[in-house]
């Protein structure tokens, strides 16, 4: 049961995470880097929602893929996890900047410094969305379900 | 039911402690429809009055390791699947007469044979000219002077004398007391020695005749289903100058007990024994150091005491119609022989026939493989994976009386046992001595095959495969040490049947 709660909980915070991303007047991708031309034309473009989705699928897939498909007695380890965790933070901003800089230069538009320091900020949010996804799921792992600390 | 087991001698010792190692593994006694035996209680007691040999000493120390151990898995439950399966109790465990002074061991009290010579124990300077002329007669000088307390070195005509004795014993009034209808009782003896020659016949013939002693449960005791493993010579001697045991009486001494056998025990319409297991090998042991006593015996295992110790096991799953007529009343006495499947001087599991192999092959690799795994893995297991699901195996639980029983005591206990076995001749190649890798561990067993080749068997294997079943699996937080095993018995099962070749 106790579980579940986590499941629960884990989606919660993902879905407020989603809804924030497109949300006008606390939209959570303008708390931590804020700058007029660039994030009015990401708001315009509609490119959070596809941003949050980029960094929801990488962690919350990077996370199932750790848990369920490595699923290994040779990865159990914390530092086997923070392994991923690392390696999902690197490239879930990598992945986003990309985008922005394709959807960007697709508009006519030029943003590349705005963009890397934007994608600075997903950094933060992928690590803690690993997080999240990783304490949502982890209990039913046949050999990680202890990682990266003990229930 | 209970059995109780007469292990009388240096091979009752050496046949109960292969007996121990089958019930550790998880051996138990099958009916007639190969279920296991219900409510089954080994009541294991030791005739010996060479209190000094090594043998036994062997022996007693692994029954206490194995009574802790089982108590703290299972506590007095008899049900249960797994290691250290059989519940082994002593009489002090089980007796309901409390006015009865008993030790809380295995070892039959021999206190008044022990310690004195033959000659002082029948009062041979106290008889007249006459009687001491008979006496001298009966017995050498080297008997006459015989200090009880290293055996009767190969004399069955002094211990036939001082054994006689045990009818009067404390231990012998506490188990008629708790012997119930429904119980059975074994004997465990070499023929060619002189406790076990002499003990098994004497002790039939007490039991037989409970209705002249004072003692409780006569008529059930007069009716009880008997059974026993006479020992033929299968070791041999190093040549000393002593000759009081000389290996060349050995085949003599057996002829002349079989004959005495057959007229006491075993004659066609004889039902003081109802079932008797004969063991033995024309192939003889490498020879063991010649000592009457004096210097501890310390015989190494071998083949025939692992044989042996299936009779036991057998004899418990015997259906009551093969040991007693409609009224109760034993039946006359079956004799059973044990034959390998190939006359090999290198016994394996595949050199042992199919019901052996049904009995003991599963179990005693999963045995071996938590011996392999408690030696190579396990300790770096603590702090993962199922050692963290409640109740937690924590890094004290290395340090805890009971790892240190089972891992020190036990193991060590065991590996001795295997190798002893393997350097013996006939040698048993169960497993392949000295090697850690688990893929290679069985003699002449491969790993199954699989799409890429043969798979694998490791501690990784294992710890995956505990994990998983720890995922459904509840125990009580006082249950560490049984969550542990129970968890390796069940992946052992499953590694076993999936990962290894089926030579069953």
């Amino acid at each position: 049961m106790k579980h579940f709660v986590f499941l629960g909980i884990g989606i919660a915070i993902t879905l407020v995470f989603f809804i924030l991303s497109y949300s006008q007047s606390f939209n959570i991708f303008e708390q931590l880097y804020f700058n007029q031309g660039f994030n009015d034309q990401l708001y315009n473009l509609s490119m959070y929602p596809v941003l949050a989705l980029i960094v929801i699928i990488l962690t919350w897939g990077a996370a199932a893929l750790y848990y369920y498909v490595i699923n290994s007695v040779n990865f159990d380890r914390w530092y086997h996890w923070a392994g991923v965790l690392g390696i999902t933070t690197l490239v879930s901003p990598i992945v986003c900047y990309l985008y922005i800089d394709s959807a960007l230069k697709n508009a006519g538009l030029a943003y590349g410094g705005e963009s890397v320091q934007f994608a600075m900020q997903l950094l933060l949010m992928s690590a803690v969305l690993f997080v999240v996804a990783s304490f949502s799921m982890r209990w039913w792992s046949t050999n990680c379900r202890h990682t990266p600390i003990p229930q | 039911m209970r059995l109780f087991i007469f292990a009388i001698g240096g091979t009752g010792s050496r046949v109960l402690k292969s007996m121990l190692m089958l019930s550790a593994a998880g051996v138990r006694p099958l009916d007639e429809n190969g279920q296991p035996v219900s409510n089954m209680e080994l009541v294991p007691i030791i005739i010996d009055p060479h209190k000094g040999n090594e043998d036994l000493k062997r022996t007693e120390a692994m029954l206490s390791a194995y009574r802790s151990i089982r108590y703290k898995l299972y506590g007095n439950r008899t049900d249960v699947d797994g290691f250290f399966a059989n519940r082994i109790v002593t009489l002090r465990e089980i007796m309901r007469d409390s006015s009865i002074q008993l030790n809380d061991t295995f070892i039959f009290n021999l206190s008044a044979v022990e310690r004195n010579k033959f000659r002082e124990f029948i009062g041979y300077d106290t008889m007249n000219e006459a009687n001491q002329a008979l006496s001298s007669l009966l017995f050498s000088n080297d008997q006459l002077e015989n200090k009880m307390n290293i055996g009767f070195v190969g004399s069955p005509n002094i211990g036939s004398v001082a054994l006689n004795e045990i009818k009067d014993s404390n231990e012998f009034k506490a188990f008629a007391n708790v012997f119930n209808q429904g119980d059975r009782i074994f004997f465990i003896s070499s023929i060619f020695g002189g406790t076990g020659a002499a003990g098994f016949p004497i002790m039939v013939k007490n039991i037989r005749q409970a209705a002249n002693l004072d003692i409780n449960n006569r008529d059930v005791l007069r009716k009880a289903p008997i059974g026993g493993l006479t020992v033929l010579p299968y070791f041999n001697l190093e040549l000393g100058d002593d000759h009081r045991i000389d290996k060349a009486d050995f085949i003599v001494k057996t002829q002349r007990a079989l004959y005495y056998y057959k007229e006491t025990l075993t004659g066609a319409n004889d039902s003081n024994l109802n079932t008797i297991f004969y063991l033995g090998d024309q192939v003889v042991s490498v020879p063991y150091l010649y000592d009457p006593g004096e210097h501890g015996q310390r015989n190494r295992a071998h083949m025939i005491e692992l044989v042996g110790a299936m009779a036991p096991f057998k004899f418990a799953g015997l259906p009551n119609s093969q040991l007693s007529d409609d009224n109760g009343y034993p039946l006359p006495s079956t004799a059973y022989e044990y034959a390998l499947d190939k006359d090999t001087l290198n016994v394996d599991f595949k050199a042992m026939g199919a019901e052996t192999r049904a009995l003991i092959y599963s179990k005693l690799v999963k045995f071996h493989l938590l011996f392999m795994h408690l030696n190579t893995g396990f300790k770096d297991t603590i702090g993962q994976g199922y050692t963290n699901d409640k109740p937690q195996i924590k890094s004290d639980f290395l340090a805890s009386q009971f790892y240190r029983t089972l891992a020190d005591d036990f193991m060590n206990a065991y590996k001795e046992w295997i190798t002893e076995m393997y350097n013996n001749m006939r040698s048993v190649e169960l497993f392949n001595i000295g090697e850690w890798d688990m893929n290679k561990a069985i003699h002449d067993v491969n790993t199954a095959k699989s799409f890429f080749g043969r798979k694998s068997v490791d501690n990784n294997v294992f710890k995956s495969v505990m994990n998983n079943l720890s995922q459904s699996s509840t125990y009580a937080p006082d249950e560490v040490e049984l969550k542990f095993l129970d968890l390796f018995n069940r992946a052992a099962d499953k590694i076993v049947a999936e990962r290894f070749e089926n030579i069953n």
